[in-house]
C-alpha cells in the first residue's frame, strides 16, 4: 500500500467532461495549483465508465462531468444516464481504493459558466482531504 | 371415489356425517413427546389430523415418521406429502413405506417455495406436481403400478385428499383447477382457511353445478384468529390468504382481551355455516400451535360432544 | 440471449493476483448486449484492475481485446496471439465461451470475470428476465407460448398454486406469476380449453437432469 501524505504539495489534476451544450469555456480554468483538463463531449450520456475510468488511470486527482439541468438534455435523457453511471462508477473508484468522492456530476443552469470556478474551488478542497490519485501511473 | 372404506376418514365422510380433521406440525427436533401432547388435545375431536410435511419449508421431524407415532397413540393422521424435496423415485418410495406403517391417508401438494423457509440456499425438486401426484397415488392404488408401469406386490391403497384455495387467482381457474384434480383422483379436498365467505360460497356454487361436490368430499379450511396483529400478518404475509378487512375489524372493535374469544366466535359461525353448506362434506381445523383449542371450536360448533 | 453479470471486483482481483501479465478477453455477442462483457465493459475492468492493483503497489500488465464470440474457434483464433504474450486470461464471456477457451487453449489458464446468469430477454432497458431452462423438450405450445418450466417459481405444469394472487408469484413480489400470464395469454388465444388438459409428469431426461448433453448433426460431420 502506498501511503500518501495529504498535505504534501502538488498541482492537482481535474479532467472535466463536458456536454457541449452545457457550457462554453471562455477563460482558462488551470491556476497555479490546478491543471483543468477539458474534455468535451456531444452529450453527456456519452460520458461512460470507461473514460471516467481512464482519466483516473491516466492520473487525474478528480474528475467532474457537467451535464445541463434535468429535463433539459437535447437528447432526452442522456444527463440522467450520465448520473446513474457516476453512481455506479464512483462505487468501483471505492472497491479500488482511489475513492468514489472523487468523482462528482454536476447540472449547470443554463450555460451558466460562472459558476464553474466556484465548483472547482469545492472539488480542489476535495482533493485537498484526500491527496494524490493514488493509482496515478508513478 | 372409491367405495370401500380405506381409513377412518373415508368411513366417516362416506357415512355422510359431518368430518372434522386437525392439524399437528412436527417437532423442529427428534423428541415425539411433542407429538404426543398435541395428539392428546386433538383425541376425541378429529376424524383424523393432518401431519404436516417440512412446512414453510422449515426443517421438521418427517410426517412419515409423525404420523407412524400418532397412529401408535390411536390417532389416525393424514399424511402430508410435498413435491419440493423429493423426486418421483423418492415419492413413491415414501407412499410405499407409509402404507406398509398403517398409514392410509395421504395429502398431496405442492409445497410452500423454500425461499419462505430456514434454508433458502436448498436446491428444490418440483420433478413432478400436485396434480401429477394425486394421479400417482391413485394408480398405484387402482392399477397397481408404479409410475414405470411395474405391478407392485401388494398397492398401496390411499385414501388421496388435495389442497384447494378458493381465494387465490385467477378466480375463474379455480373451480377448473379443482375439476381437474378430482379428475386426477382425489378423493377429498381440504380448503385453504375461510375469512372470505362471500368468494367461498361463489366457489362451492360453481364446483356444484360442475358437479365436482359429489366427486369429491369438500372440507372447507378453518384458522382461529388470535390477535389484530395475527390476522394482519396472514393477510399481507402468508401466501394465498383471503382475509377481508370485515373481519379484521371485528376483532380489531372489541377490547384487546377479548380478540381472543371474538376470532373462536367468527370461526365456530364459520362452520355452523359450513355445515348447513350444500357441497361441504366437513371441516378442516387448523389451530397451528394452538391445539388446546380444538376441543372448544369443535364443541362449540355442535360437531362432537 | 445467454444472460451474465459481472463478478465483483474484490473475486476478479484474487483470481488473477498471481499473474504478472493478463489478458482481459470480451466477448462482442450476448454479454455484450447485456453490459457485462463487451469492449465497453472489457475496457472498464481493464482500467479499474490496472489502478487497483497500483493503489496496492503491485505490478501487473493487464491486456484487451474483445472477440465477436467467444464460444465459436474460429473467433477465438482471432485472440491466439494475445493469448500467447500473457500469463493468463480473464474471460467476460458466459461460461460456454469460458470452457471454450479452455478447450481451445489447454495450456493456458483461464478465470471466468462473469457469473452466467440465465438464458433470457431485456424486458426493458436494463432490466433481464429469464426464459427457458433448455429442457431439451420444449413444449411452449401447450401453455401459450410461456415457459412454466422456467417461469413458475414451482415448474407445475397444470396449473397455479395456492400462492398465485393480484398476479404476483408467491415467492417474490417482483415475480410475476406465470401461470396468470399463461391463462391472459390462452384467453387472448381463445385456447383457454387448454387448461383442462392433463399434462403428465415431465420426461427430464432431455434437460441436463439425464446428464450433461450432446447434439449431434451427422448432416454437418464430415
Ligand atoms: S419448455 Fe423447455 S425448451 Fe421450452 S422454453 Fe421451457 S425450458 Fe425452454
Ligand atoms: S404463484 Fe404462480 S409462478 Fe409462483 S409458484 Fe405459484 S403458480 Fe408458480
Amino acid at each position: 500500500m502506498i501511503v500518501m501524505n495529504p498535505m504534501e504539495k502538488f498541482k492537482a489534476k481535474i479532467t472535466l467532461f463536458h456536454c457541449i451544450n452545457a457550457f462554453t469555456e471562455h477563460v482558462s480554468l488551470s491556476t497555479d495549483d490546478r491543471e483543468v483538463k477539458i474534455v468535451k463531449m456531444p452529450c453527456s450520456g456519452m460520458t461512460t465508465e470507461v473514460f471516467m475510468l481512464k482519466a483516473f488511470e491516466a492520473g487525474a486527482d478528480a474528475v467532474a462531468i457537467l451535464v445541463c439541468p434535468e429535463g433539459a438534455c437535447r437528447y432526452m435523457e442522456g444527463n440522467m444516464r450520465a448520473r446513474k453511471r457516476v453512481e455506479k462508477t464512483s462505487n468501483v473508484l471505492d472497491k479500488i481504493g482511489v475513492g468514489g468522492k472523487r468523482l462528482s456530476i454536476h447540472n449547470l443552469a443554463a450555460k451558466n459558466s460562472d459558476s464553474v470556478p466556484g465548483l472547482l474551488d469545492e472539488i480542489m478542497s476535495t482533493i485537498k482531504e484526500l491527496g494524490k490519485n493514488p493509482a496515478a501511473a508513478a | 371415489m372409491t367405495t370401500q372404506a380405506i381409513s377412518n376418514l373415508h368411513s366417516v365422510l362416506s357415512s355422510g356425517t359431518f368430518a372434522v380433521t386437525g392439524e399437528c406440525g412436527p417437532p423442529r427436533g427428534a423428541d415425539m413427546n411433542v407429538l404426543n401432547k398435541k395428539g392428546e388435545l386433538l383425541r376425541g375431536w378429529v376424524d383424523a389430523v393432518n401431519v404436516t410435511d417440512n412446512q414453510t419449508a422449515i426443517v421438521r421431524m418427517s410426517s412419515i415418521a409423525a404420523s407412524k407415532h400418532l397412529l401408535d397413540m390411536g390417532l389416525e393422521p393424514v399424511m402430508q406429502m410435498v413435491c419440493r424435496d423429493r423426486n418421483r423415485i423418492a415419492i413413491q418410495s415414501d407412499i410405499l413405506g407409509a402404507y406398509s406403517l398403517g398409514i392410509r391417508n395421504i395429502l398431496c401438494l405442492s409445497g410452500d417455495h423454500q425461499s419462505f423457509g430456514s434454508q433458502p440456499d436448498a436446491m428444490n425438486v418440483f420433478d413432478i406436481d400436485s396434480m401429477n401426484l394425486i394421479r400417482t397415488v391413485k394408480d398405484m392404488r387402482d392399477e397397481g403400478k408404479d409410475m414405470s408401469g411395474f405391478d407392485l406386490k401388494e398397492a398401496p391403497k390411499m385414501f388421496i385428499g388435495a389442497a384447494a384455495n378458493p381465494f387465490a387467482d385467477p378466480f375463474e381457474y379455480r373451480v377448473l383447477r379443482l375439476a381437474k384434480k378430482i379428475d386426477a383422483g382425489v378423493d377429498f379436498i381440504q380448503t385453504q382457511c375461510i375469512y372470505n365467505m362471500e368468494r367461498f360460497r361463489e366457489w362451492i356454487r360453481l364446483a356444484r353445478e360442475e358437479g365436482l361436490t359429489e366427486k369429491a368430499y369438500i372440507m372447507g379450511g378453518v384458522t382461529p384468529i388470535k390477535t389484530v396483529g395475527m390476522a394482519k400478518y396472514m393477510k399481507n404475509k402468508v401466501a394465498g390468504m383471503d382475509i377481508p378487512d370485515e373481519i379484521i375489524n371485528r376483532v380489531a372493535g372489541v377490547p384487546k382481551e377479548k380478540q381472543t374469544e371474538e376470532g373462536l366466535k367468527i370461526c365456530q359461525e364459520t362452520i355452523e355455516e359450513l355445515k348447513e353448506m350444500d357441497g361441504v362434506h366437513g371441516v378442516h381445523v387448523m389451530a397451528i400451535e394452538w391445539e388446546e383449542k380444538v376441543a372448544d371450536i369443535v364443541k362449540g360448533a355442535g360437531l362432537r360432544k | 440471449m445467454i444472460v451474465g453479470e459481472q463478478k465483483p471486483i474484490e473475486e476478479i482481483k484474487k483470481m488473477v493476483a498471481p499473474y504478472k501479465k493478463l489478458l482481459i478477453l470480451g466477448c462482442g455477442t450476448c454479454v455484450k448486449t447485456c453490459f457485462a462483457g463487451g469492449e465497453d465493459e472489457t475496457a472498464a475492468l481493464a482500467s479499474a484492475l490496472r489502478m487497483a492493483f497500483r493503489t496496492e503497489g503491485v505490478s501487473i500488465e493487464i491486456d484487451e481485446q474483445t472477440v465477436e464470440r467467444q464460444c465459436e474457434n474460429e473467433f477465438i483464433q482471432e485472440a491466439a496471439k494475445k493469448i500467447g504474450e500473457n500469463d493468463a486470461v480473464l474471460s467476460l464471456a458466459c461460461g460456454a465461451g469460458v470452457q471454450a477457451m479452455a478447450r481451445r487453449f489447454p495450456k493456458e489458464p483461464v478465470y471466468p470475470g462473469l457469473n452466467t446468469t440465465f438464458i433470457g430477454v431485456q424486458e426493458s432497458h436494463g432490466v433481464f428476465t429469464e426464459e427457458c431452462s433448455g429442457c431439451g423438450n420444449c413444449e411452449l405450445g401447450n401453455f401459450g407460448g410461456i415457459c412454466p418450466v422456467t417461469r413458475c417459481s414451482k415448474k407445475l405444469l397444470n396449473g397455479p398454486c395456492g400462492g398465485s394472487q393480484k398476479g404476483i408469484c408467491e415467492v417474490d413480489a417482483n415475480t410475476e406469476c406465470a401461470w396468470q400470464l399463461i391463462i391472459d395469454r390462452l384467453k387472448t388465444l381463445g385456447q383457454l380449453n387448454n387448461l383442462r388438459t392433463y399434462i403428465p409428469p415431465k420426461n427430464w431426461k432431455t434437460s441436463n437432469s439425464g446428464g450433461p448433453r450432446k447434439l449431434v448433426r451427422e448432416d454437418h460431420i464430415i
